[in-house]
C-alpha cells in the first residue's frame, strides 16, 4: 500500500505520475480523493466542499463535451453550463466561478490568452493569471487531462477535480469516473446542498508559483 | 464519451456473434485442436474482430502472417496487405490505429529491430496496436534460430510486453491482449512474444474457443488522445503536436508526456492481472531453490524441476508472463524464502537475470544462467547440472554434442 | 451538408475562443465550390503559424487549405520539417509520427478510414518536405505509389533540409554549395515527377506556388483522382528564401524566375488515361451544373 498521496502542489520540479506512485484508479461506482478509493457519494459532498471553500472556482471544459460531435456531447455541454450557474448562485461575495474551455491540445504561437482559455501544455499559466484555486476537468481526452493535471500539481496550488467519462485521473487530487449528465447535474445538486456550510478562504488563497 | 454501441449479441457479416470478452474467454465451451503456433495465431485473429492486419515475411513468422492473408481472403478481417519493411510495416499499423482501426501485426528478429524507431511512437502516441513476436537471432553472422535477445530492446519502448511460453497462451493473451491494451488508460500497444519455430513451429493440443464467437469491435472514441478521422470532434486537432520552443514549461510538458505513457503501463497492471491470472505463476516457492523463467525457458525449467526431485533436491518455479508492466512486487514475495534463484535463458545477455537482480533484495542470490543463444536448445540437463554445481552437488559435465 | 456537423455546443459556444467561433460561422467546410478566392472572405483553416516572415510555404499552405475539395471529412499526414511547425494550426485533424514514414501513415489511415466509413468518403493528403518524400522516406513514397494506394501526396520542394539549418538534400539542384555539400552537390536534382508517373501515379504535376488559381486547379485535380482512381503527386517549389539569401518580399519572384518555360518548375503535369477521362466527366458535370443554375437563376 503506498504512502503517496495526491495533494495540492507545487510539489516538485518535475512530479511525479501518480499512476507510478502506486496509486491505483477507482472502479465503477468508486472515486477518489487524494489518491485514496471513496464511495461515490463521498467525492460529491468533498468536490461540492471544494468548489465552494474556493476563491476561484472554475470548470475547463475540453473539446468532448465543447462541440456538439453528437447528441450526448451537447447534452453534457447543457450540463457543465447548468453546473456553472448553479455555481454562480451558491457561492458567496468575493468567490468568483469562472468557465474557460479547453478547446484544443495545440502549442499555440505566440502564446495563449490566459484570460479566455487553458491549455495543456502550460495549464499553470491559465491557473495563476486568473487566481484559480479549484477546478474541475471535463470533456478533456484522458491523456491530455493527465498531462495538465500533473503541471498544475507539479507547480501550483490548486485544487484539481476531473469528472471523467472513462476510467478516471489519479493525477487529479478528486476524480469520478464515467461521467454522465447525470453526475454532473448530481454535483450541482451537492453544491446547492452545502450551499452556506462551507466557509469560503477568501483571503488566504495561495495560488502564486513558488518555482 | 461517445455514442458507445452495444454490439454484444449481435451478429457480423461472417455470422460470429460479438460476445462479451470474459464469457468468451472463460465460460464459452473449449474446443481442443491439435495445431502449430502459427495455426493458432491465425485462430485467435479469426475471433478477434480485427480491422487491419499489415503483414511481411521474415522467418519464423512467416506463416502465421501469410495465413492472416487466408482469414482476410475469408472475409474475417477489415483489410490486409503486405508491407515493403517492418519499418514500413509498423508505420502503416500506425496509421491505421491512428484512424480508429483495431490493427494486429507479427515480426521477428532484424524485423523488430528495423522497425525499432516505431515502438516508442506507438507508446507515445498511444496506439493500442497488437504485434506478435517471434524471437529469433538478431545479430551478424544471420542466423534465423530462435533467441530471445530481441526483447531486451522492446523493455524502454513503453508498449506492454509478454512473454508466451505454450500455443495456449498464446491464444487466449492475443485475444485477452486487446482486451487489456484497449482499455482507455491504459491504450497502449501489446508486443505479445513466444520463442520463434518452439512455439510458432510445433504442433500442440490447444483449446479454441467457438469458432462463432467473437471480440465486441473496438471503440475509437474511448481513446485517451483524438483518432483522426474528422468526427471525433472534427476540429483543429494534431497527432502529435511537438513544443518547438527552449523553456521550462516546453521540457516539462514533454516529461510529463514521457511520464504518461509509463503511468498508462503501470494502469494496466490491474487489467493484466485480471485477464491473464496474475503477472507470474509460481509453484512450490517456498523451496529454497527456485528457477524464474520466461517463454519456452519456463518449461525447460519444469522438466528440470522434474529431474531434481528424481535426485531429492526440491526446487520451486516462477512463470514470468509479463514483462511491462513488470511484476516485481510479485517477484519479491514470491522469492523471499529461496536461498538460490536460477534464471536460465535464451538468449547471451542474461536480461531477466538483470531485470530481477534489479528488484528483489540480496541480489546475489540470482544465478543469471544457464544460457543458450544462437538457435542451441536448452536440454533441462543443463539447468540441473548449473543448479547442483551451485548447491556444490556433484554433477556430470555436459559436454556440447554434435553430429 | 457536412458542415453540420462542425457545430460548437451551443450551451458553450460565448466562451469559446473567437478563433473557433469565427471557424464555425465563416469557413467554407462543406462547401463546393471553395478555392482561393475565400482567402479574405472567409475563415481560413490556418491560424497564426511559426514560419519564417514571406515564407512560400505559409502561402502554399493557405492555396491548399483554401482549395482541398472536401475539408470536412479530409485527414492530412505530415512528417517532421518545417510543415510540422505549421499543422498543429490546421483546421483538419492531421497527424506526425516520424520522419519520412508519412506514405506509410497515410496508407494504414487510408484503410483504416475505407474499412470503418464504407459509404463515405474520407480524403486523405500527405503534405511533406522533400527530405521527407524523396531521401528518408522514398522508399516509402514509391511503394505506396505502387501499390496505388487512393491518396495525395504533396510534396513542399525548397531544395534543401530547411527546418535542420540548410543541408543538401536529393531535389537540390546539382553545384548548389551547402551544408554538407561542401564542393557543391554532385549529382543532379532526382527527378521524381518522372519517377512517379512511372510508378503508377495517375496525376502528376510539378510547379511552384506563385499562382493561387493553378494551385487550385492542381490541388482539387489531384485530391478528387486519389479519391476515385489512384495515386497523385504534387511538387511544389516552396523556396526556403532564408537559406538561399532572399528577404522576406522576394519569394515570390523567385518561384516566378523558376517556373519559365527553360527553368527547373515551368509547369508540368501527366494525366493517366482513366484520369483524363474522369476530368472529361467531372468538367461535363460542372458544366450541365452551371447551366442548371443559370437556367435557374434566369427563372428567378
Amino acid at each position: 500500500m503506498t504512502q503517496y498521496r495526491v495533494l495540492p502542489g507545487p510539489e516538485h520540479f518535475l512530479p511525479p505520475a501518480a499512476a507510478s506512485m502506486g496509486i491505483y484508479l477507482p472502479n465503477p461506482g468508486e472515486a477518489h480523493i487524494n489518491g485514496v478509493i471513496v464511495p461515490e457519494e463521498k467525492a460529491y459532498e468533498e468536490a461540492a466542499r471544494q468548489f465552494l471553500m474556493a476563491q476561484v472556482p472554475t470548470i475547463f471544459p475540453g473539446p468532448l463535451v465543447l462541440w456538439a460531435w453528437n447528441e450526448k456531447a451537447a447534452k453534457k455541454a447543457a450540463a457543465v453550463r447548468s453546473l456553472y450557474e448553479t455555481l454562480k448562485e451558491c457561492v458567496q461575495p468575493g468567490q468568483k466561478p469562472m468557465l474557460i474551455p479547453m478547446p484544443d491540445y495545440r502549442p499555440k504561437y505566440p502564446k495563449i490568452n490566459p484570460e479566455v482559455e487553458i491549455n495543456p501544455n502550460h495549464p499553470n499559466l491559465t491557473i495563476w493569471h486568473n487566481k484559480i484555486d479549484c477546478c474541475m476537468f471535463i470533456g478533456v481526452h484522458c491523456h491530455q487531462a493527465n498531462l495538465s493535471l500533473k503541471i498544475i500539481r507539479g507547480g501550483t496550488s490548486c485544487y484539481t477535480v476531473a469528472m471523467c467519462a472513462q476510467a478516471g485521473h489519479e493525477d487529479a487530487m478528486l476524480s469520478f469516473r464515467d461521467a454522465s449528465v447525470e453526475k454532473i447535474l448530481k454535483l450541482g445538486e451537492w453544491i446547492r446542498k452545502l450551499k452556506g456550510t462551507v466557509k469560503p478562504r477568501l483571503t488566504s488563497a495561495k495560488t502564486s508559483a513558488s518555482n | 464519451m461517445a455514442e458507445i454501441k452495444s454490439h454484444i449479441g449481435t451478429q457480423n457479416k461472417k455470422g460470429q456473434t460479438y460476445t462479451d470478452p470474459w464469457k468468451m474467454m472463460h465460460e464459452a465451451p473449449r474446443n481442443p485442436s491439435f495445431y502449430t503456433g502459427s495455426e493458432v495465431i491465425k485462430e485467435a485473429l479469426r475471433r478477434a474482430s480485427c480491422d487491419v492486419m499489415i503483414a511481411y515475411p521474415i522467418t519464423p513468422q512467416s506463416e502465421a502472417a501469410a495465413l492472416i492473408g487466408e482469414l482476410f481472403a475469408e472475409g474475417y478481417i477489415g483489410d490486409y496487405f503486405r508491407g515493403e519493411s517492418e519499418f514500413a510495416v509498423m508505420s502503416q499499423c500506425a496509421g491505421a490505429a491512428f484512424g480508429g482501426a483495431r490493427v494486429f501485426t507479427t515480426t521477428a528478429g532484424p524485423g523488430t529491430m528495423r522497425a525499432m524507431e516505431n515502438f516508442p511512437m506507438w507508446a507515445g502516441a498511444r496506439l493500442p496496436i497488437q504485434m506478435i513476436v517471434t524471437c529469433r537471432g538478431i545479430n551478424s553472422p544471420l542466423s534465423i534460430q530462435p533467441d530471445t535477445i530481441e526483447i531486451s530492446y522492446l523493455l524502454n519502448t513503453g508498449m506492454l510486453v509478454w512473454h508466451a511460453e505454450t500455443a495456449q497462451d498464446f491464444f487466449d493473451w492475443i485475444l485477452k491482449g486487446f482486451m487489456v491494451s484497449e482499455e482507455p488508460e491504459v491504450h497502449l500497444p501489446l508486443a505479445l512474444c513466444c520463442d520463434g519455430f518452439f512455439v510458432t513451429h510445433t504442433k500442440d493440443v490447444v483449446n479454441l474457443t467457438p469458432t462463432d464467437m467473437c471480440l465486441p469491435p473496438y471503440d475509437p472514441y474511448r481513446s485517451p488522445v483524438p483518432c483522426m478521422d474528422m468526427e471525433c470532434p472534427p476540429v483543429r486537432m494534431m497527432r502529435d503536436p511537438f513544443i518547438m520552443k527552449s523553456n521550462y514549461i516546453s521540457y516539462a510538458t514533454h516529461a510529463s508526456w514521457q511520464q504518461e505513457i509509463w503511468a498508462a503501463v503501470e494502469r494496466s497492471r490491474k487489467h493484466t492481472i485480471k485477464w491473464i491470472n496474475g503477472l507470474i505463476d509460481t509453484e512450490n516457492t517456498d523451496a529454497e531453490v527456485v528457477i524464474v523463467a520466461s517463454g519456452t525457458a519456463v518449461s525447460q525449467g519444469r522438466e528440470a524441476i522434474r529431474l531434481l526431485e528424481d535426485e531429492g533436491v526440491r526446487c520451486g518455479l516462477i512463470k514470468v508472463k509479463s514483462l511491462r508492466p513488470w511484476p516485481g512486487e510479485e517477484i519479491r514475495e514470491a522469492t523471499k524464502n529461496a536461498k538460490h534463484i536460477f534464471v536460465p535463458e535464451f538468449n547471451v545477455t542474461g536480461w531477466l537475470a538483470k531485470e530481477i537482480k534489479a528488484t528483489i533484495p540480496n541480489s546475489e542470490r540470482v544465478h543469471a544462467g544457464p544460457h543458450v543463444c544462437g538457435g542451441m536448445t536448452m536440454p533441462p540437463e543443463i539447468i540441473v547440472s548449473e543448479i547442483k554445481t551451485a548447491l556444490g552437488l556433484r554433477s556430470e559435465s555436459l559436454a556440447g554434442r554434435g553430429s | 451538408m457536412s458542415k453540420e456537423r462542425i457545430k460548437i455546443s451551443p450551451d458553450l459556444y460565448d466562451i469559446m475562443p473567437s478563433d473557433y467561433q469565427d471557424l464555425v460561422q465563416s469557413a467554407t467546410y462543406g462547401k463546393e465550390d471553395r478555392g482561393w478566392k475565400d482567402i479574405g472572405t472567409s475563415k481560413e483553416l490556418i491560424e497564426q503559424h511559426s514560419l519564417c516572415a514571406g515564407c512560400p510555404e505559409s502561402m502554399a499552405f493557405r492555396y491548399i487549405l483554401a482549395s482541398l475539395p472536401n475539408p470536412e471529412d479530409t485527414v492530412m499526414v505530415g512528417s517532421t520539417g518545417c510543415t510540422s511547425l505549421v499543422f498543429p494550426m490546421v483546421a483538419v485533424h492531421n497527424i506526425h509520427s516520424l520522419f519520412g514514414n508519412q506514405n506509410a501513415i497515410a496508407s494504414g489511415l487510408k484503410r483504416a478510414l475505407s474499412v470503418r466509413f464504407p459509404d463515405r468518403v474520407k480524403d486523405v493528403v500527405v503534405l511533406a518536405g522533400d527530405g521527407a518524400t524523396v531521401d528518408i522516406g522514398l522508399d516509402m513514397t514509391l511503394q505506396a505509389w505502387f501499390r496505388q494506394e487512393k491518396f495525395t501526396t504533396i510534396c513542399f520542394d525548397n531544395e534543401l533540409y530547411a527546418n535542420t539549418g540548410g543541408q543538401e538534400s536529393g531535389l537540390m539542384q546539382k553545384g548548389f554549395v551547402a551544408k554538407m555539400a561542401p564542393v557543391g552537390k554532385l549529382f543532379d536534382k532526382v527527378r521524381l515527377p518522372e519517377i512517379a508517373r512511372e510508378s503508377g501515379c495517375h496525376y502528376v504535376v510539378n510547379c511552384t506556388v506563385s499562382k493561387p488559381s493553378l494551385v487550385e486547379k492542381v490541388i482539387r485535380n489531384s485530391v478528387l483522382i486519389a479519391r476515385e482512381i489512384g495515386p497523385t503527386y504534387i511538387q511544389l517549389y516552396t523556396p526556403c528564401i532564408l537559406e538561399i539569401g532572399k528577404n522576406s518580399m522576394e519569394g515570390l519572384q523567385e518561384m516566378r524566375d523558376s517556373e519559365k518555360p527553360t527553368e527547373r518548375f515551368a509547369y508540368k503535369e501527366y494525366v493517366s488515361e482513366p484520369a483524363k477521362q474522369f476530368l472529361a466527366e467531372l468538367a461535363a458535370k460542372d458544366k450541365e451544373r452551371k447551366a442548371a443554375a443559370k437556367q435557374l437563376a434566369g427563372k428567378a
